[in-house]
């Protein structure tokens, strides 16, 4: 049976692509129907016909669709009509007829068209929302403050936070969860009537997603708190997903605006969890599962000893141990790996003693340090070896710290020795000052220097090449293929030597660019050549920043994977200071960084008030979850943090431990926040929620589906 | 009864939308344009020096281009210091010799066009089409001093 959906929507002018991005990256077939207005008397535009809203021609039409989605919504509780037409489709409950999915409808007191309130069910049992008494008909949500600006319309920041319980599943997790929002930029919950519910849920119902035979089932609610700091606690009639028969009331799922049409400047759609969830609710059961991975740069790597933490580097390495022997497990108990991108080029080029190599060899560093480093290496190398944390090059030591083609030359290049591209041999490091195509070179012309270099469809004999020459120190042009050869070739190498059997993440062939730096297409051409199937890349693929990746971000077979940062601070603050901390600097702490301080409810209780930590915590598991989620459905992208840079902000006497707001203290007296360890159990909450949607693969998993969707 | 085909080296699979049979593209070329040539040349004094550094001047600049209807030269000139340019053509027989000893001219010494630091481009031939199967194209720095002209000319069918 094909899964195929129904979308209807009001205006191609205000219509999210994601929403069918999402489809066709889960191989769900689609139809979009437009509703010629917002009221009751539209008719609705199919390929079919065009059907009036409450006839039983379009009743017939839609049996054909597992589930009709409504993609319209509202911010202001006082409109008197968004989707007015689909009312009469909340009375379509026989067994042949198929879920309909309302994400964060609009069905305020304030319509007052009598077609709609006459055909509105009498027996529906959540409270409509009145604009004139929004306290008394919805539940404040995430505190009851105001977002600064549209809540509904924010993408990688100012996330609004939910714990989340799913009642069947059983299953705490955190999603951003909206149910209906107003001008005054605040989210709110449902309120649920709940004699009208009692009366539903004993009512036998008979239709394929009512999972409990029943005609009313509450899906999910905000969680109870685990903590007695705690005090952000809604009633018990406060829900935030229902199903009413077959008709799924959920939350806000896609913003409602015309965003971009490549893939290489795809909006962050942060509430995409609800339309996977009621998908699989609606029983659309698509062709393809989406693989979940995630990845880290650095993952070795130290931060200043200074304050506010001043952890020595030991002390570094022993929070990076066991969080990477945590990952590990997790890795081998979901069966995904964890690419991680390890900063080469310290063996020969830099001598910064916080990266990789230093940490391990360099004399500077006391034998204690570099006994440290050594065990959180031996971690990674054995996950390299057995699957679970493959490492690939890294190189932030070119191109001023921007990597591949990350400057037009850089200047004082120092390359490894031996192999094909080492020193000394007098190897090509620039393009010929003569190029011709072979079929047109005339006889007796090329110099006798002359080779053929091929990148992608194009092929040009050169002579006239520049080259190294013995030593291993030179200036080096970063643009052409050959200096790509001897920069990957060096990078390998240091992977070699430091104990690693390959520089691209074992079978996966693939790596994450310093800086998302991809070069361009002789860096693309020269990582082919060294066996890499694909690279992480940004849509500016170099830091000099004059080339675009292809559309489709494949180029010649080679994978450009997109990137989604989920950190916990900004980079441009070296470090995080945990989920919040008064004194930190700009993007300095997970609030800042996101700017998930609505209306200062964190930043003006944090000293008084125990639950701003604990709003603080669901904020950032909010974003970070959601931005990781969107790359997984939207993108088919890679999110990824910085290991070093996120997990400074632990109790030290219990790196891994969760999240118990002020119970367990990190360092400098706030809360201790393992972001690796959150972020993943978090995530592992949604692959769980979505068994027919998600699963934990691996890296591969994600270009075999790309193969399979965006060829 | 399915249409059955290897897949991997040990998997039958059923031909379907998600495993269709695999196919080799032929004798296919999308683009109809060919990069030739991408050159550096230090503009000179000398006569008859060619995009690729040459004065002998019986060497094309580029050979077996029958396919293409046109060329186009694309250049970078670093310096604004008076130029010209020359282009000759010429068929070949069977064996890919020239017919004939000498050039067709089909551009004289002309004024090379573009300031300091300038973007450029020239068809070749500026009209009608071209189909000849060699080509030289020279330039000569007729004042002023030498200079870096970077060029690259696309075959158009």
């Amino acid at each position: 049976m094909t899964p195929k959906v129904c979308l209807v929507i009001r205006d191609f002018g205000i219509f999210n692509r994601a929403w069918t991005q999402i489809l066709r990256n889960l191989g769900i077939d689609y139809t979009l129907c437009i509703s010629t207005s917002t009221t009751t008397s539209a008719t609705i535009q199919t390929p079919q016909g065009v059907f009036a809203a409450g006839s039983a021609d379009l009743r017939g039409y839609f049996r054909q669709f597992d589930a009709v989605i409504l993609c319209d919504h509202s911010l202001n509780l006082n409109d008197t009509a968004r989707i007015n037409y689909s009312v009469f489709w909340l009375s379509w409950n026989a067994p042949e007829d198929p879920a309909f999915l309302f994400f964060n409808p609009h069905f305020s007191t304030a319509i007052t068209e009598s077609a709609y309130n006459s055909n509105f069910p009498s027996d529906f049992p959540i409270v409509r929302p009145d604009p004139s008494d929004i306290a008394g008909t919805l539940e404040a949500a995430d505190g009851g403050s105001a977002t600064n600006g549209d809540p509904l319309i924010q993408t990688q920041t100012r996330a609004r936070g939910a714990c989340v319980l799913f009642l069947a599943e059983n299953i705490l997790a955190h999603v951003q969860t909206i149910c209906n929002a107003h001008i005054n930029n605040t989210p709110y919950y449902w309120r649920l009537n709940t004699a009208k519910h009692s009366t539903l849920a004993s009512a036998t119902y008979t239709h394929r997603v009512a999972r409990n035979g029943r005609a009313g089932e509450i899906l999910a609610v905000p969680a109870p708190p685990t903590s007695s700091e705690d005090t952000e606690t809604y009633p018990s009639d406060c829900v935030v997903a229902y199903r009413y028969r077959n008709c799924f009331w959920l939350p806000h799922a896609l913003a409602r605006s015309s965003f971009s049409v490549n893939l290489w400047d795809v909006t962050v759609q942060p509430f995409v969890f609800w339309l996977l969830y009621g998908l699989q609710l609606a029983g659309v059961r698509p062709r393809y599962k989406l693989p979940v991975q995630v990845e880290t740069d650095h993952p070795l790597q130290a931060t200043g000893t200074g304050a506010p933490y001043n952890h020595g580097i030991a002390t570094q390495m022993g929070i990076l141990a066991p969080s990477w022997d945590y990952m590990r497990d997790f890795a081998r108990r979901t069966g995904t790996a964890i690419i991680n991108g390890v900063v080469v080029g310290t063996k020969y080029r830099d001598t910064a003693t916080t990266y990789h190599w230093h940490s391990l060899y360099s004399t500077s560093r006391s034998q204690a340090e570099r006994d440290a480093a050594m065990r959180v290496h031996q971690i990674l190398v054995a996950g390299h070896r057995e699957g679970t944390t493959p490492c690939g090059v890294h190189d932030h030591t070119i191109g001023g710290g921007r990597g591949y083609w990350g400057a037009a030359t850089n200047t004082g290049f120092v390359r490894h020795s031996g192999m094909r591209y080492g020193a000394p041999n007098n190897v090509p490091i620039a393009r010929g000052r003569c190029c011709v195509a072979p079929h047109v070179l005339p006889a007796g012309v090329a110099g006798a220097d002359a080779q053929t270099v091929q990148v992608g469809d194009t092929e040009l004999v050169e002579w006239d090449i520049p080259t190294s020459g013995t030593g291993n120190t030179f200036d080096l042009p970063m643009g052409s293929i050959h200096a790509a050869r001897v920069i990957i070739e060096s990078e390998i190498e240091e992977m070699l030597a430091l104990g690693f059997p390959d520089g691209y993440c074992a079978g996966h062939r693939y790596t994450n660019t310093a800086a998302n730096n991809s070069g361009g297409e002789c860096y693309w051409q020269a990582l082919k050549e060294f066996g890499f199937r694909g690279v992480r890349s940004s849509s500016n693929c170099t830091g000099i920043n004059i080339k675009r990746v292809p559309p489709n971000r494949i180029w010649q077979g080679f994978h450009l994977v997109g990137d989604e940062a989920v950190d916990n601070c900004g980079s441009g603050a070296v470090f995080s200071r945990g989920l919040y901390l008064p004194s930190a600097p700009a993007g300095g702490d997970a609030v800042r960084f996101y700017q998930l301080d609505h209306g200062s409810d964190i930043s003006a209780n944090w000293a008084t008030g125990q639950v701003a930590a604990w709003r603080a915590y669901r904020r950032l598991l909010c974003q970070t979850t959601s931005i990781w989620l969107h790359g997984t459905v939207v993108e088919l992208s890679s999110a990824y943090f910085h290991p070093n840079q996120s997990l400074m902000c632990v109790s030290l006497a219990d790196p891994v431990a969760p999240f118990e707001g002020w119970s367990r203290l990190g360092p400098y007296g706030t809360p201790h926040y393992n972001h690796a360890v959150e972020l993943l159990e978090n995530m592992d909450a949604v692959v769980r929620l979505l068994p027919e949607y998600l699963y934990w693969g691996t890296i591969t998993d994600v270009m075999d589906h790309r193969e399979r969707v965006m060829g | 009864m399915p249409v059955r085909f290897l897949k991997n080296a040990s998997e039958l699979a059923d031909v379907s939308w998600e495993t269709p049979l695999p196919v080799q593209v032929a004798n296919a070329k999308p683009v109809p344009a060919d990069t030739l040539l991408v050159a550096t040349t230090t503009v000179t004094a000398d006569a008859n020096r060619d995009l690729l550094g040459s004065t002998s001047t019986e060497l094309p600049t580029l050979d077996g281009c029958m396919q293409y209807r046109k060329l186009v030269w694309f250049y970078f000139r670093a310096g604004a210091d008076s130029t010209t340019y020359r282009i000759l053509a010429r068929a070949t027989d069977h064996n890919g010799a020239p017919l004939g000893a000498g050039w067709q001219e089909i551009v004289p010494a002309t004024t090379l066009p573009g300031a300091a630091n300038s973007w450029n481009r020239i068809e070749i031939p500026a009209t009608t089409d071209g189909y000849y199967d060699q080509y030289r194209i020279e330039v000569q720095r007729t004042s002023g001093s030498n200079y870096p002209l970077t060029s690259k000319i696309v075959g158009v069918r």
